[in-house]
């Protein structure tokens, strides 16, 4: 006779977001706009930094969502402490192109002499994808900073561009590579390139909302992300609202027994909790579609009623993803 | 005369989906409406009923009749590389000339794979719509903000690049002799970009910028017709009373009022159902659970209906604290149009028909209709 083992102890609770990055140097969080890109960014910096990584976080293109979450007003073009361990760089592309030449010609000078003047102003404005290039290269940088021995930086986060400009960004150094085929240029981005397409190194998380759109361009962000897929480490689904009660299954039988009092009042609660009911139902089925389609681990984190998030709040989500076990479809 | 009326705001605010159905209550208001989306998302040709959108605009069947009978609507989702292409191909003297800038790598990787691209060939699709004059109105629908940012300074900053004496100084290389030539007049210049560069790319950027140079002629005039046309739009500006919407929104009102851009007001988005009470109703004695109901679920369901109330006024609290910055920043006349949260997104003709209901329409002077009407924000 055949002798069943009992049901095992429940299996044990996966990686929180922050195991599953592991030792990774560069972390690009990217997603919808309006998705919690720079949240997620800002929490999972404080949970490095408090498991003891220096952590840089690094916005581009002038964004400084970042750093007024962080409580900092207007950010400029230097790496500024924002906690225990953490700082943060609020990157633009002029400055990250100044940065560049001085740093390739050792002269400011003649960074003056030919990119301060009224003929290449335009030039660099008007060429497409430099702006995304010069920033990845000074994110290169950032990344090789300090001796082979102890680099400066454990970990950089990349607060990254919405869904599109995200992925034009990803390809600028393969797009780069392919123009220009030899030279210096070719060179950087070649090494650029390498450091962000290696798993070992860089890892993605996606951001999105529990809504059909968002989840549709979560989907479509990572079949864009081609070869890159296999870096992405898990998806932040942000924005879940608590639901009204459980099981929502009993709000079809409910509900004709609550419209029986035609109290005004009464029925204007009655249909507020049916929209309620609703968006649950609405959020549940769009976080199932995107767990089964993507088959990547994601990471559900609360609605909060706070208008704008405190200090509190990001340590909160901090710990979230500092702890809380990822769910596996 | 074709009216432009642009959506522009932060990403996932639903502009595209108010654009589409702002063109759908224009359509229903008896007017000739195009609608040019930049969301190659299948999701709006889905809502429009149509299997996929194209360059081309489509006439969408419009779930309701028109009042007037010139109503009609069309839609079109922009392709960069198309508009791209028949800019050359309108633009330079000869065909063999639009030819050269078609086959040159570095027009190809511009025209795919660049961002910025995208922004300016929005602008010159927009610019064929209001030429082709068979609209009265075209509703586009703009990149996220900080690319939207971006569009409006578009035609700037070519118009700039355009300038001869930029491109003198760039286009003259395309052979090694010009180079050598180049080098001697203003040999810092070229040997620092070599330096930085490579050559090889000096010279097919400066072979691109010297078939530019041929087109600047016939495109410096077209920069300005829409430079001219940005002016004569009007701007809405698309958010939600999310505060990083919020933020985006008034970064995006500063850009416009700097500008001097024409700004018409907001359309915000997502608003929570408001409870009109001040209090929860209390528990009604006539009502019963149902049949074959559990007792500690149908407890459950009448806490949620009571704790609906309070989570709604919550929620109301905060879009009214949006409500008020927003006027704040655009002063006591800025018209507000709010679109109250729909718990299904809106997947079809019908539901944009509802969601235009709630948007700015024409009057007969092709104004816009008064704001719809918002509960004054308590402070």
């Amino acid at each position: 006779m055949c002798s069943t083992t009992t049901a095992a102890d429940p299996s044990p609770p996966g990686p929180s977001l922050l195991e599953r990055l592991g030792d990774r140097r560069l972390v690009v969080v990217t997603g919808k706009g309006g998705t919690g890109k720079s949240t997620v960014a800002a929490a999972l910096g404080m949970a490095a930094a408090k498991r003891g990584k220096r952590t840089l976080l690094i916005e581009t293109g002038g964004a400084h969502g970042l750093a007024s979450l962080l409580g900092r007003r207007s950010a400029r073009y230097r790496v500024l402490p924002v906690g225990e361990g953490l700082h943060l760089l609020s990157m633009n592309a002029h400055d990250a192109l100044e940065d560049y030449v001085v740093r390739q010609l050792k002269l400011r000078s003649l960074y003056r002499l030919v990119f301060r003047n009224r003929f290449m102003g335009p030039f660099i404005d008007t060429v497409p994808g430099l702006p995304d290039i010069i920033q990845l290269g000074k994110v290169w940088d950032l990344a090789q900073e300090g001796s082979a021995s102890q680099l400066h930086w454990d970990l950089l986060i990349l607060d990254a561009p919405a869904t599109g400009h995200g992925l034009t960004m990803l390809g600028s150094p393969a797009s780069m590579m392919d123009v220009t085929r030899s030279g210096p240029f070719h060179a950087n981005a070649k090494r650029i390139h390498r450091l962000l397409t290696d798993p070992a190194q860089t890892a993605i998380v996606l951001t999105t909302l529990p809504e059909p759109l968002p989840v549709n361009e979560a989907l479509q962000l990572y079949q864009g992300l081609g070869p890159a897929r296999e870096q992405v480490a898990g998806c932040v689904i942000n924005q879940v609202h608590q639901p009204p009660f459980e099981p929502l299954d009993a709000w079809t039988a409910a509900a004709p027994a609550l419209t029986r009092c035609e109290e005004p009042g009464w029925l204007e609660a009655v249909a507020l909790t049916d929209h309620w009911v609703t968006t649950t139902r609405q959020q549940r089925a769009s976080s199932l579609r995107l767990g089964q389609a993507l088959g990547l681990p994601t990471l559900a984190l609360p609605y909060r009623f706070q208008r704008q998030l405190e200090q509190q709040d990001l340590e909160a989500l901090a710990d979230s993803f500092a702890h809380q076990p990822l769910e596996t479809p | 005369m074709t009216r432009v009326l642009v959506c522009c705001g932060a990403g996932g605010v639903g502009k595209t989906t108010l654009s589409a159905a702002l063109a759908v209550r224009l359509a229903l208001a008896g007017r000739r409406v195009a609608v040019l989306t930049i969301d190659p998302a299948r999701r709006l040709a889905d809502s429009l009923g149509l299997n996929e959108l194209g360059d081309t605009p489509q006439r969408i069947q419009l779930a309701t009749d028109c009042q007037a009978g010139e109503g009609c609507l069309h839609a079109l989702v922009l392709d960069v590389e198309a508009t791209f292409e028949r800019l050359v191909r309108r633009s330079a003297p000869t065909s063999a000339a639009a030819e050269r800038v078609l086959g040159n790598r570095y027009y190809r990787f511009a025209a795919t794979r660049l961002t910025g691209t995208h922004e300016y060939m929005a602008m010159e699709r927009l610019q064929e719509l209001v030429e082709s004059e068979l609209y009265d109105a075209v509703v586009l629908d703009t990149p996220p903000t900080r690319h939207a940012l971006d569009f409006l300074t578009a035609p700037d900053r070519l118009s700039r690049f355009l300038d001869r004496r930029v491109l003198k100084v760039l286009a003259l290389p395309r052979t090694v002799q010009g180079m050598e030539r180049l080098q001697q007049r203003s040999g810092v210049v070229v040997s620092v970009l070599d330096r930085l560069v490579g050559s090889s790319t000096i010279r097919e950027i400066a072979e691109f910028v010297s078939f530019l140079e041929e087109l600047t002629d016939t495109i410096a005039p077209r920069v300005q017709a829409v430079r001219d046309q940005l002016h004569s739009a009007r701007f809405y500006l698309v958010t939600t009373p999310v505060p990083a919407a919020q933020i985006e929104a008034l970064e995006f009102l500063q850009e416009l009022q700097q500008r001097d851009l024409p700004f018409h007001g907001y359309l915000v988005n997502r608003c929570a159902p408001r409870p009109s009470g001040e209090q929860a109703p209390p528990l009604p004695s006539s009502i019963r659970a149902p049949e074959g109901m559990e007792p500690a679920v149908w407890d459950r369901i009448l806490q949620a209906v009571g704790a609906s109330h309070e989570r709604f006024a919550r929620l109301a609290r905060h879009d009214d604290a949006s409500l008020a910055q927003l006027r704040h920043a655009a002063g006591p006349d800025a018209q507000i149009w709010t679109i109250p949260t729909l718990s299904q997104d809106a997947t079809d003709l019908a539901a944009l028909e509802q969601l235009g209901r709630h948007l700015p329409g024409l009057d007969d002077d092709g104004e816009p209709a008064a704001a719809y009407s918002t509960a004054p924000p308590k402070s």
